[in-house]
């Protein structure tokens, strides 16, 4: 495809899904939102984990702290949401660029695990501020339009892309997937890596706030435990892992296709959608731990080869 | 004996369990390079057979002990054989991400098979104590103390002593050359795993008799189990001792003086402040 073309079907999908709410059901309709909202989060995650290969587990943080930026503007200083969401951004952005200071000098485990412990830290620390609610939490004020959160989470979702479609093309980009394949060797080529990992830490954060600023809203309630959740860290990687991490659309197609079986096995039975991430999880880093978008690639060469080709190439 | 004394007793108790938790991450950490995201919940399995054991077949919890660990010995060597062993030689971030999953089903399985109810290990003589110089003891933590002690003496003698310790370390060190040597490593990584498992399980008992169980202790737990073995390094089982009786002392200390919501504030802040200025761990090696 030549890029006019490629931007025309870019924008004609963008035109059909903005018309879903004046069809489709309210179930649907919902069901869209916090899709959008969850991709949004996996291209977030793709920033920091798919292009600069450094595995967060804090995007939840920023998630937590756009959520609270936002329902504590609303709520104690009775401001606008379109402040509230600014205000979360800001906050998350001013955070993500002191910890990233901090924390992208450690390297593999060492950086997970201190994002990862990062969000316990959270949770106790709101669960004792009196601004925020405490463990109580905060219920924001009623909205009731799903159509317009609707449109605002695709219009995140379509923002977020196209900044890593930028991404993908731009020096910046080059300079995370060298900083991912060799630290030492982007360095030593003249890649400012702290400036780059703390700059795409920051935009991570920056759409994790947003998405978390939205979703309070649209649910009109917060509590720490709920903003500061591990397991959304969890989902959002894995949505990005496995519908391709460094790639433009593969989290936005791993995102869908993971949320549409999850909410299809929830509604049979509820108990299976939590045990479900789990087991995709397991299968997915066995048998495509490149995800969906270099199984695309590879598969039309290898066929079934493909799956047992990984495992080879990684067991002992 | 003062208010601080006691928090000292309470903390080096807690100190000890801790330190039997974290030995078998650590463990398994230094030899298959795996930080495993599962550790806490095989801690809550440990802790779940044990309560079985306990109420089922009415086993004194402490004797239960050893058949616990063989029962998590066996699973940790199934999982690391069949499942782990697939992705061993993959990036970390892989490894990292697949004992999550593993820890996500295990959750899931304990809470559909054993509820989400809190459970106690409640041996008759769970309420009794003594006096020592001032301070109260509780017997059943003391036990559990002097039995995490005992497993981490236990632990360190094998490494150190036997032959299958020592094919152990030499894998850690350098697995090239244990192969030259005719180590397997699949048998190997595989023992280890299940001897961590089997750690995480006595962890668990001990837990289940001190506090309360549920599905979801595994997390927290994983979480400062890596925080004692980044205190105390990977080299030495006796520095993961160093380290849990470290973080127990600090969380007594932060529940009294600044609150008990705070307790966790403290040991993860620990663990990001070590991680931050020396990443090898306060007692480790540096590189």
């Amino acid at each position: 495809m030549t890029r006019p073309m490629l931007w025309g079907a870019a924008g004609g999908t963008l035109m059909i899904l903005a018309a879903v709410p004046w069809i489709a059901s309210p179930t649907l309709i919902q069901f869209g939102i916090s899709t959008l909202l969850l991709a949004t989060l996996a291209q977030s995650w793709n920033i920091i984990g798919g292009y600069a290969g450094y595995a967060s587990f804090g995007n939840s943080v920023f998630y937590g702290l756009g959520s609270y930026g936002t329902a504590i503007a609303m709520v104690q200083w009775h401001l606008p949401f379109g402040v509230g969401l600014a205000l979360g951004a800001v906050l998350a952005v001013a955070f993500a660029v002191l910890l990233g200071l901090l924390v992208l000098r450690l390297r593999g485990h060492y950086f997970a695990i201190a994002t990862l412990a990062l969000a316990e830290v959270m949770i106790a620390i709101f669960s004792n501020l009196d601004i925020a609610g405490r463990n109580i939490g905060l219920v924001l004020p009623l909205l009731r339009g799903d159509a317009l959160f609707y449109e605002m989470s695709l219009g995140l979702l379509a923002l977020s892309t196209l900044a890593i479609a930028w991404i993908a093309r731009s020096r910046f980009g080059f300079g995370l997937i060298s900083i991912r394949e060799n630290e030492e060797a982007a360095a030593v080529m003249g890649v400012n890596t702290t400036l780059y990992k703390v700059l795409a830490f920051a935009l991570s954060g920056f759409f994790c706030a947003l998405a978390g600023g939205i979703h309070a809203y649209w649910i009109t309630f917060l509590d720490p435990v709920s903003a500061f959740d591990i397991g959304l860290n969890v989902k959002m990687i894995i949505m990005s892992v496995f519908g391709g991490p460094g790639s433009i659309l593969g989290p936005v197609v791993g995102a869908v296709l993971l949320s549409g079986v999850s909410e299809i096995l929830s509604t049979e039975i509820s108990s299976l959608a939590g045990l479900f991430f789990g087991v995709v999880i397991v299968t997915a880093v066995v048998f495509m731990p490149r995800g969906l978008a270099d199984l695309g690639r590879r598969y039309k060469k290898v066929g079934w080869h493909y799956f047992a080709d990984n495992v080879r190439a990684h067991r002992l | 004996m003062s208010l601080l004394g006691q928090i000292l007793v309470n903390g080096i108790l807690l100190g000890g369990l801790y330190a039997l938790m974290a030995l078998g991450l650590a463990l398994v950490w230094g030899v298959l390079n795996i930080v495993n995201l599962a550790h806490g919940a095989l801690i809550m399995l440990g802790a779940y057979v044990c309560y079985y054991l306990f109420t089922e077949l009415n086993l004194d919890p402490f004797a239960a002990l050893p058949l616990t660990m063989l029962t998590l010995f066996v699973f940790g060597y199934l999982l690391q054989r069949f499942v782990l062993n697939l992705v061993i030689r993959a990036p970390m971030f892989n490894t990292l991400l697949i004992t999550f999953g593993i820890d996500v089903v295990l959750t899931y399985l304990a809470q559909i098979s054993f509820s989400a109810d809190y459970r106690t290990i409640n041996p008759t003589y769970a309420g009794s104590n003594f006096a020592l110089f001032g301070a109260t003891v509780p017997t059943v933590r003391l036990l559990a103390f002097v039995v995490a002690l005992a497993l981490t003496c236990l632990l360190w003698l094998f490494l150190a002593r036997t032959r299958l310790g020592r094919a152990i370390r030499a894998t850690a060190q350098n697995l090239v050359a244990a192969r030259l040597y005719g180590v397997e490593p699949r048998r190997i990584y595989a023992l280890t795993f299940g001897l961590g498992a089997a750690l995480a399980g006595a962890a668990g008992g001990l837990y289940g008799v001190v506090s309360q169980v549920n599905p979801y202790i595994g997390g927290s737990l994983t979480a400062k189990s890596f925080a004692i073995a980044i205190i105390g390094g990977l080299e030495n089982p006796l520095g993961v001792v160093v380290g849990g009786l470290f973080l127990g002392i600090v969380e007594s200390l932060t529940s009294l003086y600044i609150g008990p919501t705070y307790a966790d504030v403290a040991s993860f802040g620990i663990l990001v402040l070590v991680l931050i200025v020396r990443p090898t761990g306060l007692l480790g090696r540096t590189t």
